[in-house]
């Protein structure tokens, strides 16, 4: 109730303004007797109308917070209107010209101009209806020209925000012609009609009535648009499965990299830890026992090799963070697409590896899943080599033939054969690859080549899969 | 007072060769075995008939939950289940104490720490870890209850136990508390322990939040 009580002392300033201008000479108007708001002198004929004005401000007090946004936005839909009108006019005629081939250029130039309007729409109603509308889908923070065209032309929401845009068009139209019949009736009653002392009482209540019955019609129209201008405005359904999956698949993978952190970095520290301690102890005379320098040797040589998965392992995570946190999407864990691996590799590349892509076949329709899987595979292939190999000569491939993809990571012989030792740990990332290559129907091959390079292979079938 | 007799669960022969050595230079401990994998454990569990099992959770071929549950339905009393644990707030370790574990210790706690949770879960006279697994207890029980409800079976006094139990009192530190005896103490835990059905403390913690007789 604060804000009606907020409300109550702009009653009388700003509701009568209409009645001031044209029926300023009745100083006892029931407008006036509202804004002065004081003891009204007990004259009998006007006792009624203070009543009926009481009332009305009560009215209006306890059924109207929040009315002056409602007016606002009811003045601002005129221009807005007018504005929309023209709008539609501009799609019209520059569907004409179609015909004559820059009309293409310009129906996406009024489309795009329709979904900044609806934006700007969703803030108006947002700020003076108080209506919550949440914002609709973003076509900028797609990649490519084409695709955020394409994304302009076919989303739901360009033509939702049409839509709502002509329902402006006829709700101005409706304020309009209420507020000028309003004042036409208005301005009828005081000017036209013959005033004396029998009529006056009566005039002053048509005229009251007048007044009220046009705010009345206007506020309804306002109603209506806030009423409306959600489901206009807001997401479409197919939007609210669309975020809802991208949130379900952001956790997934948020699920992902935290079980990935505890299996790796967190299982090596934890080995190499308690080789530490061991070792500790074997070194630690204590009464009787033996020193058992061998074991200490030993479990230096396997923190070593831990400590080094370990710091691979960090790397890679942060590779995976740093390439889905660039910063052009704006869920930061975002399944990575073909699209990334570019990212992925000239990351690998300032980490030393020289490395190339290969990329074959049209691979733009390959579903999302799939293309997801091919980029974890050249990601666990390439930082494999760097993890065992050091920094040969690797080729990525990724090639589309029919309805298989294949994606291969292969790699010279090592110019100085490192410890060939997976540490503990090591190898899990391949074993977590083979399962997701064999749940999307595919197969995973893992060999050394006879030459001494490295060749991880995976081949994904495009039908039917996820 | 004989060794007491460990089984060493790990799918990582590092983390077991460590443990090994760790334990093995405690005079009251011996390790029995070791297993890589939940059926392995199983295997040389009913080989080595040890007291206490350090059980990892995450494992190939059966991992620690399972074994946990296949363990406590051979034999509810031996052996006891210590799950060894990287992470404190993890799912899996609440579901490994919900399997019959009797407690769980991290990975990366100091020997003495280690070799005293050994100790405490082989005694059964109090929580290993008390706040944390109250913690874990708390915000992974699924309340069937909505407010604090009684456990009707209860008496006052065992009730009082309960409550302390679950606050990770030590039946010595709960005499001290309730000006009771230590016998009364362990008298009135067994009881408690009979009444829920559950066969140790944490096991009575974990019913104690899930009937809703403990909230928060």
């Amino acid at each position: 109730m604060r804000r009606a009580r907020a409300d109550h002392p702009a009653v009388p300033t700003g509701f009568p303004r209409v009645g001031e201008a044209d029926g300023a000479p009745e100083g006892e108007s029931p407008g006036a007797t509202v804004g002065q708001d004081r003891a009204v002198p007990p004259t009998s004929s006007l006792h009624w109308a203070t009543g009926f004005a009481a009332r009305l401000r009560a009215l209006l007090v306890a059924a109207r917070p929040g009315w002056r946004g409602r007016a606002l936005y009811a003045l601002a839909s005129l221009p807005l209107g007018a504005l929309f009108l023209a709008l539609y006019l501009g799609l019209i005629g520059s569907v004409v010209a179609v015909v004559y081939g820059v009309g293409v250029l310009l129906v996406l130039l009024v489309l795009a101009v329709t979904r900044s309007l609806a934006e700007m729409e969703r803030r108006l109603a947002r700020r003076l209806l108080g209506v919550d509308i949440p914002a609709g889908e973003r076509v900028r923070d797609r990649r490519g020209v084409a695709r955020r065209l394409r994304r302009l032309v076919f989303a739901a929401d360009t033509w939702r925000a049409l839509g709502w845009l002509g329902a402006r068009v006829l709700l101005a139209l409706a304020t309009t012609t209420t507020l000028v019949f309003g004042l036409a009736a208005f301005v009828a009653l005081g000017w036209e009609v013959e005033w004396n002392p029998l009529t006056a009482l009566p005039l002053l209540a048509l005229m009251a009535l007048d007044v009220v019955l046009t705010l009345a019609v206007v506020d309804l129209l306002v109603r209506l648009s806030a009423s409306v201008a959600p489901r206009l405005l807001g997401t479409a359904p197919e939007q609210r499965i669309a975020a809802l999956q991208q949130s379900t698949r952001r956790l997934a993978d948020r699920n992902r990299l935290a079980r990935d952190l505890h299996d790796t970095i967190g299982h090596a520290l934890t080995a190499s830890l308690l080789q530490a301690t061991a070792a500790r102890r074997t070194l630690t005379p204590v009464g009787e026992r033996p020193l058992q320098a061998d074991f200490a040797r030993q479990a230096l040589g396997h923190i070593e090799t831990n400590t080094r998965t370990a710091l691979a392992e960090l790397d890679r995570v942060l590779t995976v963070l740093r390439a889905e946190d660039g910063g052009r999407d704006p869920a930061p864990f975002a399944a990575p697409s073909l699209d990334d691996l570019e990212d992925l590799l000239a990351g690998l590349r300032d980490g030393g590896l020289p490395v190339a892509l290969v990329v074959d076949g049209d691979v733009d329709d390959v579903p999302a899943g799939v293309q997801e899987l091919a980029y974890r595979v050249v990601q666990e292939g390439t930082t494999n080599v760097l993890r065992h190999a050091g920094t040969p000569l690797t080729v990525a491939q990724v090639v589309r033939n029919g309805d298989t993809l294949v994606v291969r990571v292969c790699n010279e012989p090592p110019a100085s054969q490192p410890d060939g030792r997976p540490g503990p740990g090591g190898g899990r990332g391949l074993a977590g690859l083979r399962e997701r290559a064999t749940a999307a129907g595919g197969t995973l091959t893992a060999e050394r080549t006879p030459s001494g390079g490295f060749d991880l292979c995976v081949t994904l079938p495009l039908s039917g899969a996820a | 007072m004989t060794a007491l007799r460990l089984l060493l669960v790990d799918d990582d022969v590092l983390v077991r060769s460590g443990l090994r050595v760790i334990l093995e230079s405690e005079p009251d401990l011996t390790v029995v075995g070791d297993a890589g994998s939940g059926r392995e454990a199983l295997a040389v569990a009913a080989d080595t008939d040890p007291d206490v099992v350090l059980m990892d959770v995450r494992m190939p071929d059966m991992d620690g939950i399972a074994a946990t549950a296949e363990l406590v339905a051979r034999d509810p009393q031996r052996p006891r289940v210590l799950v060894l644990t990287t992470f404190e707030d993890d799912d899996y370790l609440f579901r490994s104490l919900q399997a019959g574990a009797s407690g769980f210790a991290l990975e990366r706690s100091d020997p003495d720490s280690l070799v005293g949770a050994i100790r405490v879960v082989a005694r059964g006279t109090s929580l290993v870890l008390p706040d944390l697994t109250r913690r874990l207890i708390a915000s992974h029980a699924p309340s069937r209850a909505r407010g604090p409800a009684a456990l009707p079976e209860l008496t006052g006094r065992e009730a009082d136990v309960l409550r302390l139990v679950a606050g990770g009192l030590s039946n010595a530190e709960i005499a001290t508390e309730l000006f009771l005896s230590r016998e009364t103490v362990k008298t009135h835990v067994s009881s408690v322990l009979l009444k829920l059905g559950a066969r140790d403390r944490t096991q009575a913690v974990i019913a104690a939040y899930e009937s809703g007789f403990m909230t928060g």
